[in-house]
């Protein structure tokens, strides 16, 4: 069963009172478990759009056309109210964006705690947990440092430190390396996917940098608010580059 | 911590916004404590007239005056139906220059022949040391001072003290009554008789008699008489005289302190309410500045509730700190006015525990209250707009 599953997913934002615009005109989009999958595309085709609503962002457009569907371990995610969908991302998801979005006055350990905090867990389990989280992207050294202290390849660590301990089912990035030079966007991409490899962690990225598509299983194409295809050839070649080195 | 951490970012902005609210809170303490006193001062003024006691004075009207009225008319009184006991009594201002107006109670000399009361009197006064007077004291200068007359004269009991140019012994100094006692000398009747005949014009002093004058009678009902028609009687006897009677008292005292309270913390509102707004507009601009923090927050999982509570608890963290400020300074304020008033007998302020505590209190609530409007704006806020946002 697919861990995420969405069909006739569109998002039509109201720019002006007369302006709309059409961002995602129905897609179906499918994410196993255990997959790394690139969202990639020119701006404006549509592939913020579906991280967020793939995240839960935001809902799917229900008022014309087909009903939008999407489940999520099973569970549809149309019907359910804001409070519900932020439950949901708190506890189930993670999310990575790409201007290392950490709260500017807490430490490293503390910005992972938060999201503790919001599933639920407080206390000595929550830093425990944040410490452990730390270990994993390797900063456990710079837990007490503040976002300021950090560099932006060891912020971009912390963000995802703090996407992965809740153990989500699926973590969420958001052009991960826009911001980081090309040495930098090699080590977060290499952790990602030896998050994935070791830990069969499911990651859905949106980029538009070719090289961290061919890092992914599986890369969608998107174009003008639809998906162009579900594999290109030098995706399906890198991923069986991939394959064959595990 | 965290929220310490989070007001510590904009330290000027915080820094005057605390400031605003400590002004406030500074305001109300002040203002509130001068109520506290004016209360007091009432409220331990009534305690007289818990007899029954009618006051009666020359000259008609409604407010208490200090004219001479003949010692004989005591006895008129007395024969009315009702009248227990009738204390005819002198009192004046102790000397002229302090006839003006003064925020606390003016310096007084009074005199009855003590005792003549014959135990009626609701107050009670003791010596803190020395001794009160007797009737045995009638013929001699002896005076007993209140609390505060005798610390702004520096007379303690054995001292001679020169009260309207002549010399007093001081035999006892009372302990604090908080009311108009604290600020008066008290004298035998004849003494006090013959100090009022010296502060009239020679013109109206001329046909007079220190013995037959005084300047007031204080009237006890017997039980079963009310106050109300033992003045309705004075008045029907004599349309010259003047009463007071327990509920005039509070009418008038209540009606001038309900005024001074409504007006005083009326200010300290003001202030305070003035500090709100600029807890208002420092939280508008902090969540402004953190918009895509909150968006973050908000796409990771945080609840709107929990938004609102974060900036609530912030605000209200705010009004707190201001608040704290204010009180101690308010504090400091009211105890050096106090000690710096009580060399000349005013002390104008009373601070209360429960004054203290509502000032804390408001100020939270005021600072919560004014984080809640951005605060709901916050959680509003489309997370994936707030990220997005520059």
């Amino acid at each position: 069963m697919a861990l995420l599953e969405g069909r006739n997913l569109r998002k039509t934002y109201r720019l002006s009172r007369r302006n709309t615009l059409q961002a995602l005109c129905g897609v179906d989009v499918s994410i196993e478990p255990g997959e790394i999958v690139a969202i990639m595309g020119p701006s404006g085709s549509g592939k913020s759009t579906l991280m967020h609503i793939l995240g839960l962002l935001h809902a799917p457009d229900s008022n014309h056309g087909p009903r939008p569907e999407l489940s999520f371990n099973g569970r549809d995610m149309v019907a359910l109210g804001e409070g519900e969908r932020t439950r949901i991302r708190a506890r189930e998801m993670g999310f990575v964006f790409q201007d290392f979005n950490l709260v500017p006055t807490l430490t490293a350990v503390e910005n992972v705690m938060l999201a503790c905090d919001y599933a639920g867990v407080g206390g000595h389990k929550a830093r425990q947990a944040a410490l452990e989280a730390l270990g994993l992207v390797g900063l456990s050294e710079r837990a007490d440092h503040r976002p300021a202290e950090l560099s932006g390849g060891e912020q971009q660590r912390v963000a995802i430190a703090r996407a992965l301990v809740n153990r989500p089912s699926l973590v969420l990035a958001d052009e991960p390396t826009g911001n980081l030079d090309s040495a930098r966007s090699e080590e977060v991409l290499g952790l990602l996917r030896r998050l994935n490899r070791e830990h069969g962690q499911t990651f859905v990225l949106v980029t538009h940098d070719p090289e961290v598509g061919q890092a992914c299983d599986r890369i969608v194409h998107m174009r003008d608010g639809r998906i162009r295809d579900g594999r290109s050839g030098a995706a399906a070649a890198a991923t069986q580059g991939t394959r064959l080195l595990r | 911590m965290r929220m310490l951490r989070n007001l510590a970012r904009r330290r000027l902005r915080t820094g005057l916004t605390i400031l605003g609210i400590t002004i406030g809170i500074w305001a109300l303490v002040v203002f509130g404590s001068m109520a506290n006193r004016i209360n007091d001062m009432v409220d331990k003024g009534s305690a007289f007239y818990d007899s029954g006691a009618v006051t009666v004075w020359g000259g008609g009207g409604s407010m208490p005056k200090s004219n001479p009225v003949d010692v004989a008319i005591a006895d008129r009184i007395a024969s009315l139906e009702g009248v227990d006991v009738v204390v005819p009594g002198v009192s004046m201002n102790i000397s002229d220059d302090t006839a003006g107006m003064s925020m606390g109670l003016p310096p007084m000399i009074t005199g009855e022949v003590a005792g003549s009361d014959k135990g009626r009197m609701a107050m009670v006064l003791r010596a803190a040391s020395g001794r009160l007077l007797a009737a045995a004291d009638e013929g001699s200068n002896v005076t007993v001072l209140g609390c505060d007359l005798a610390r702004q004269y520096g007379k303690r009991a054995g001292d001679t003290i020169a009260l309207r140019g002549e010399d007093f012994q001081v035999v006892g100094v009372l302990e604090p009554t908080l009311t108009q006692p604290d600020n008066s000398a008290m004298v035998p009747l004849a003494a006090a008789q013959r100090l009022y005949l010296s502060t009239l014009p020679s013109l109206v002093t001329a046909n007079l008699t220190a013995s037959k004058v005084v300047t007031s009678f204080t009237v006890y009902p017997r039980p079963g008489t009310s106050s109300e028609a033992i003045a309705a009687e004075i008045k029907a006897a004599d349309p010259e005289l003047g009463t007071m009677t327990p509920s005039d008292f509070t009418r008038l005292a209540g009606s001038y302190a309900a005024m001074l309270n409504a007006v005083l913390v009326g200010i300290g509102l003001i202030s305070v309410v003035v500090g709100g707004l600029s807890v208002v507009n420092t939280m508008a601009m902090a969540i402004a500045e953190r918009t895509r923090e909150i968006g973050i927050k908000r796409a990771i999982g945080a609840s709107r509730a929990r938004i609102v509570r974060e900036v609530v608890a912030e605000s209200a963290l705010i009004g707190c700190i201001g608040g704290t400020i204010g009180l101690f300074l308010g504090a400091l304020i009211v105890t050096l006015a106090n000690d710096a008033g009580r060399s000349s007998g005013t002390i104008l302020f009373e601070l209360t525990a429960g004054t203290a505590a509502t000032a804390l209190a408001f100020s939270t609530l005021l600072g919560a209250l004014a984080g809640f409007v951005p605060a709901l704006h916050a959680a509003r806020l489309d997370p994936v707009a707030a990220l997005r946002y520059e």
